[in-house]
């Protein structure tokens, strides 16, 4: 039972741990589905379907599981789910996993061959395929499924499982399609006031950055009565990931392919902390901790501790990602017009790297929605899923009713200022009530500054928005750096050549359970070692950082890496594929 | 229960220092253990945003409401809260009743078959098949979708069988033989003699079971999370954390702005919250049960 | 109230007829128990039902299992699981912790509840004692999230209480890193577990000493004895009982203690002394898709508590004749 409790703690939705322990099910899938909840006002305005007229046809009523929680569900009784049940004739009687990703509850279902009509499984989906339960989508979509392959278009190949098994189990959902980045939350966070006070000087490199947090801290060891903190990290478990190890190859240049660097020649994957650039980074941060410059709790604080000396202003510098300690930013924006909030600079470790955080992966397919071999109708299930993927289908998913929640001026569209309100100051209810996000993930979309037909954006996002919700120092710090927003900093993507496998990150684990081990054994190893190596005297940093490199030996990483190394390639080989 | 009382008790010096310096280590226990649920109690009534500063020790310091008025505007908790009581009460009778009779019969010495009931009963803490097996068994009997599952599985706990056990075995064997002698059958001897004598130990594990059965929320997602007729309350609840947690999953993804999503109630808060509101039932019904167990005893009486 | 006193010859007399042997006598002896019988034998099947039955998941350790095949379609393996576990250096490693910290935590968490139990009943005002009685279980109901959390600032080097006190009594010059250090990890688990559950775990006591006959406590005092060796004479052998089952069952559960207060005390720095056996069975087992290894660990888990329970019931029934089973 205390693994159970476990659960209950889990606050971030991507924790590592939150796994299998437990395995379950239920979805009485079949059965109550058919006849019931028809549509209220099934007769009104059901002009304009792209889908054609046949996916007005009947009620019926699709059970649906998805994997990650949607607590907000409102069994399609919001203004948008009406309308899409109005449109479609479908009722969606979903289930949402309230734990652990719904692993257990997929792995219940793999077991029991009790499946609701359609799943969200996100990274389980694998469990189904081996048990059969899903159906191949290859052919639906070629008969009835025009909106999919328009929205999917040039990326069909990447909707394909596996190589061995090229077919279509996933239509994928979590992913935007061809997303353009208007703000970057990541890089090397320092206070605006810091580079207020330093007048704003170029920091590019580590030791311009490491200078800034020096020259400051040295003027003003204290703030508001309590030591100023020069710089603090987040080892909390996962996030030694995100603050640690992450920054390492993103400061030597790397983009994002997970645990591993990945040779572009050779398509041959190790795992990035072998770099001898990265030893270099880490050493930096030895020589931080050794200058007094680096938090000493770095390593044993929790996230909220580590949160509440950011709230309370006095640490100068981050190495994280904006989600990672927003609230804790947001409890200080107003203080002195945001001067102790932080920018977000593309530092490297010297001016020979750039930093990748955007370099371009195309669409990453992943995860999204399956129909499975119990779906009563599969075709009406693919009309339904191509329906929302269509112009109609999407602008309703993304921005509500025309005449409720936004309207049309001049031919663009736009959100009232009391709805904008509502969904700022109450998006739960906000979400509840009008059903808008609801149905993100239940089709896919086409991500920010993709405009449709008519000229507008399929999403609500603008760099408009973004620029608005900075503090006046934010604002200030932009100014002088001659940006508008904190990526105008950042290499653009264009910089940089897409990789032929998109990110080594989203390709999926082998199922291999060597590989699995190896490497669980390998990031034990790593996340031991390197808070230790940051924490040693600088004459042993070696010592402790060669034993690490010696561990991962031990645990035969090279066998991980070269499944991962063939994975990386059969990917590039389905991917390219014509 | 009557207890022997005051008649020719005298303080010594002896026991005067020994009830102070027992006073005063109570005092000390009470202060420590009341720290962490105050401290939970000022979290849950302060600004969410505020908390983020850290800093809260026993009293909130941005006071406000706003946490409660979440977890309460959300719909389904009047029905959770329903089916809540409801296993809880019967979850707590039928393993009341199991056990204080397969205890019973585990303590009469003469039966035949105790050691073999003990035994196979013992082994049951011990082992589990896993959560497969245990599913597919539900699915069965016909359980899942059905408010059964939540108090028929583990209905027979071993644990309380032999907390109960034990205190029968304190309770002198010459009552049952009497009233043998009288002509009670052993059920009779059961409800009759036994059960009231039982008090403090039934009243101790009803407390463990009807705990353990407000609390659990997993099988709950388990068997019927697709089913809104048997949600439980600890259910709804763990929902509602999940809405306030969703800004920082959907970040990553979209450009949306955070400190739009931040405006909201943190997680940290709600949870504090939801740790109230699920534990003051529990202290409300508490006392009910305390004086079974508690006060009213040997030197309670004496008001020396 | 005669009837409160001499309980031991009942017992040695229904004993003695237990003795009896012969087929007919059985059957007989069956007969004229059936009211004991038809008390037993139907929550007998229900655990047979709900416990066992299950069981035949363990041949899962057997096979590389695959949720979506049938049982037959499974790759069977043999031991190479178990194989796995035991020649995984970092299975000992996991279960030194485990042994250390379930130890450290028996001998605490077992004997202080008891202790506040038996105090506690010596308190004289009724109200004062309910209060203390209930506010003491408390933290029982506070997520172990918030207590680690708690803890973590009052250990902390920066204005945490317990380095403040420390150095303001002048017994460092250093606040020291007590959560950094693996040396110091176990007792902070174990001081933390005491803090969170001891009302809780002393309810049980209570409830015991609440059985005990007034009678005795009366004619003790009438010979004169004080609190001290009432307690020590009276309270603490009326509760023997209880405690020799609790510790009993106890022992059975020395290797399951759960990962939850570790993995949350822990940081990346003692991982070393926190990792347990339970954490480790999630992390290597069900997190990676490896449902076999875990079975495996569970069986291993539950031969291992069911050998403790029989030893720590054959030690009990020697020693103190008192037992579950």
């Amino acid at each position: 039972m205390k693994v159970l409790q476990m659960k209950k703690t889990r606050t971030a939705a991507m924790l590592l741990l939150a796994g299998a322990l437990a395995v379950t099910a239920g979805c009485s899938g079949s059965g109550n589905n058919g006849n019931g909840n028809a549509p209220a006002a099934n007769s009104a305005a059901n002009a304009g379907t792209d889908a054609g007229g046949e996916a007005k046809a009947d009620p019926i009523t699709f059970s649906f599981f998805g994997a990650d929680a949607s607590p907000n569900w409102n069994n399609m009784q919001d203004e948008v789910g009406k309308a899409i049940t109005e449109k479609t004739g479908v009722t969606i009687k979903a289930e949402y996993a309230v734990s652990g990703g719904g692993t257990d509850k997929i792995a219940l279902m793999a077991a029991s061959g009790q499946y609701p009509d359609m799943v969200f499984a996100k990274g389980d989906i694998n469990k189904l395929v081996d048990a059969g339960a899903v159906l191949d989508l290859t052919d639906l979509i070629e008969e009835h499924a025009p909106n999919l392959k328009k929205v999917y278009g040039k990326y069909m190949q990447r909707l394909k499982y596996s190589k061995e098994d090229p077919a279509i189990y996933v239509l994928p959902t979590n992913d935007s399609i061809d997303q353009t980045y208007f703000d970057a939350g990541g890089g090397f966070e320092l206070q605006q006031r810091v580079l207020k006070e330093l007048g704003y000087p170029q920091i590019k490199t580590l030791e311009d950055y490491e200078n800034a947090l020096k020259t400051y801290y040295a003027k003003h060891p204290t703030t508001d009565g309590q030591p100023t903190i020069p710089l603090t990290l987040d080892a909390d478990n996962w996030r030694i990931m995100i603050t640690v190890t992450n920054p390492a190859f993103l400061a030597t240049g790397l983009p994002d392919d997970g645990e591993y660097y990945i040779n572009p020649e050779t398509y041959e994957a190790s795992f990035h902390i072998k770099r001898p650039e990265e030893r270099e980074y880490i050493r930096w941060l030895n020589k931080m901790f050794n200058e007094g410059l680096l938090d000493k709790e770095a390593f044993v604080q929790k996230s909220d501790q580590y949160k509440a000396k950011i709230a309370s202003g006095r640490v100068l510098g981050l190495i994280d990602q904006e989600w990672g300690y927003a609230d804790a930013e947001n409890a200080i924006k107003t203080k002195e017009d945001g001067a102790y909030t932080y920018a977000h600079l593309p530092v490297t470790m010297s001016s020979e790297f750039k930093d990748a955080s955007f370099a371009p992966t195309g669409f990453m397919a992943g995860y999204g929605i399956a129909i499975t071999e119990s779906c009563k109708d599969p075709v009406r299930a693919i009309k339904f899923l191509d329906w929302l993927a269509s112009d109609e289908g999407q602008v309703l998913r993304n921005w509500g009713i025309e005449g409720k929640h936004y309207e049309v001026q001049d031919g663009k569209r736009v959100i009232p200022a009391d709805i904008q309100k509502q969904k700022t100051e109450d998006n739960a209810n906000f979400t509840k009530s009008t059903g808008i996000g609801l149905y993100y993930a239940m089709g896919p979309h086409y991500g920010d500054g993709v405009k449709d037909p008519s000229g507008n954006y399929y999403t609500t996002n603008f760099p408009e928005q973004i620029i608005e919700g900075y503090t006046p120092a934010e604002k200030e710090t932009l100014q002088a750096y001659g940006a508008s927003t904190w990526i105008d900093l950042f290499p653009k993507p264009s910089e940089f050549k897409e990789r032929p496998y998109g990110a080594a990150w989203n390709i999926p684990a082998p199922t291999d359970p060597d590989y699995n081990v190896i490497f669980k054994k390998a990031e034990d190893i790593i996340w031991k070692k390197v808070p230790e190596a940051i924490l040693a005297k600088p004459e042993d940093f070696d010592k402790v950082f060669d034993d690490m490199l010696a561990q991962l030996d031990k645990v035969n990483l090279k066998k991980a890496e070269e499944i991962y190394t063939q994975a990386v390639k059969d990917r590039v080989e389905q991917w390219s594929a014509k | 229960m009557a207890r022997a009382t005051a008649g020719g008790f005298n303080a010594t010096r002896g026991e005067k220092t020994f009830d102070v310096i027992n006073i005063i280590i109570m005092l000390i226990l009470l202060v420590i253990t009341l720290y962490p649920f105050l401290n939970v109690l000022a979290i849950s009534l302060n600004n969410s945003q505020d908390t983020v500063r850290g800093g809260i020790t026993i009293l909130p310091r941005e006071f406000t409401f706003e946490n409660y008025r979440v977890i309460f505007a959300y719909e389904g908790l009047l029905q959770g809260l329903q089916v809540s009581v409801l296993r809880t009460v019967v979850g707590t009778v039928l393993g009341l009743a199991s056990a204080s009779m397969l205890a019973f019969t585990l303590s009469r010495v003469d039966f035949q078959a105790r050691r073999f009931v003990s035994v196979f009963l013992a082994l049951t803490m011990y082992f589990s098949g896993g959560l497969i097996p245990v599913y597919l068994l539900m699915r069965d009997l016909h359980l899942i979708g059905t408010f059964w599952v939540y108090v028929l599985p583990g209905m027979v706990g071993a644990f309380n069988v032999f907390i109960i056990r034990s205190f029968i075995d304190g309770l002198p064997y010459a009552l049952q033989e009497s009233a043998k002698l009288d002509g009670a059958n052993d059920f009779t001897i059961y409800w009759r003699i036994i059960l009231p004598l039982c008090k403090p130990a039934l009243a101790t594990i009803a407390l463990f079971l009807a705990v353990g059965q407000w609390n659990s929320w997993f099988d709950t997602y388990l068997y019927n999370g697709s089913n809104e007729t048997w949600t439980t309350l600890q259910y709804e609840l763990m929902k509602v954390l999940q809405s306030t947690q969703q800004g920082g999953a959907n970040m990553r993804g979209s450009n949306e702005d955070l400190s739009k999503l931040m405006n909201q109630v943190s997680p940290e808060s709600i949870k504090m919250a939801i740790t109230i509101v699920v534990t003051v039932p529990i202290l409300v019904v508490y006392p009910f049960l305390q004086r079974y167990f508690v006060g009213g005893m040997t030197l309670g009486a004496v008001k020396a | 109230m005669e009837a409160y006193t001499d309980k031991t010859p009942g017992k040695q007399a229904a004993a003695g007829a237990a003795e009896q042997s012969g087929l007919s006598r059985f059957w007989r002896k069956m007969k004229s128990q059936k009211v004991l019988y038809f008390m037993a034998i139907p929550f007998v099947l229900w655990v047979f039902v709900f416990s066992y039955l299950p069981l035949w998941g363990w041949t899962m350790a057997f096979q590389d299992f695959k949720p979506g095949r049938t049982f037959m379609e499974q790759d069977w393996v043999g031991f190479k699981h178990f194989v796995d576990l035991f020649t995984d250096e970092r299975f000992y490693l996991v279960m030194r912790n485990t042994l250390a910290m379930s130890f450290m935590g028996l001998i605490v968490g077992f004997t202080v509840p008891i202790l506040f139990a038996v105090l506690l009943s010596e308190l004289r005002g009724k109200y004062f004692k309910r209060t203390v009685q209930t506010v003491s279980y408390l933290p029982h109901f506070v997520s172990w999230v918030v207590v680690a959390g708690i803890v973590t600032k009052m250990l902390s080097t920066e204005g945490g209480a317990v380095n403040d006190l420390l150095l303001g009594l002048n017994l460092i010059d250093q606040p020291i890193q007590f959560l950094a250090k693996g040396e110091w990890f176990w007792s902070i688990v174990t001081a933390s577990d005491l803090w969170k559950e001891l009302g809780w775990n002393a309810i049980i006591y209570l409830a015991a000493i609440s059985g005990i006959d007034p009678e005795l406590y009366e004619a003790s005092r009438v010979d004169g004895a004080n609190r001290l060796k009432q307690m020590w004479h009276i309270t603490l052998p009326g509760i023997r009982t209880t405690i020799s089952v609790l510790l009993i069952m106890s022992i059975g559960h020395l290797i399951s203690i759960g990962f939850e207060k570790q993995f949350l005390l822990g940081n990346n720095l003692v991982m070393d002394y926190s990792e347990v056996l339970d954490l480790y069975a999630l992390n290597y087992g069900l997190n990676l898709g490896r449902f076999s290894f875990g079975t495996a660990i569970g069986i291993f888990n539950s031969v291992v508590s069911i050998l403790l329970l029989f030893a720590a019931n054959g030690v009990l029934k020697k020693v103190t004749k008192e037992s579950i089973m």
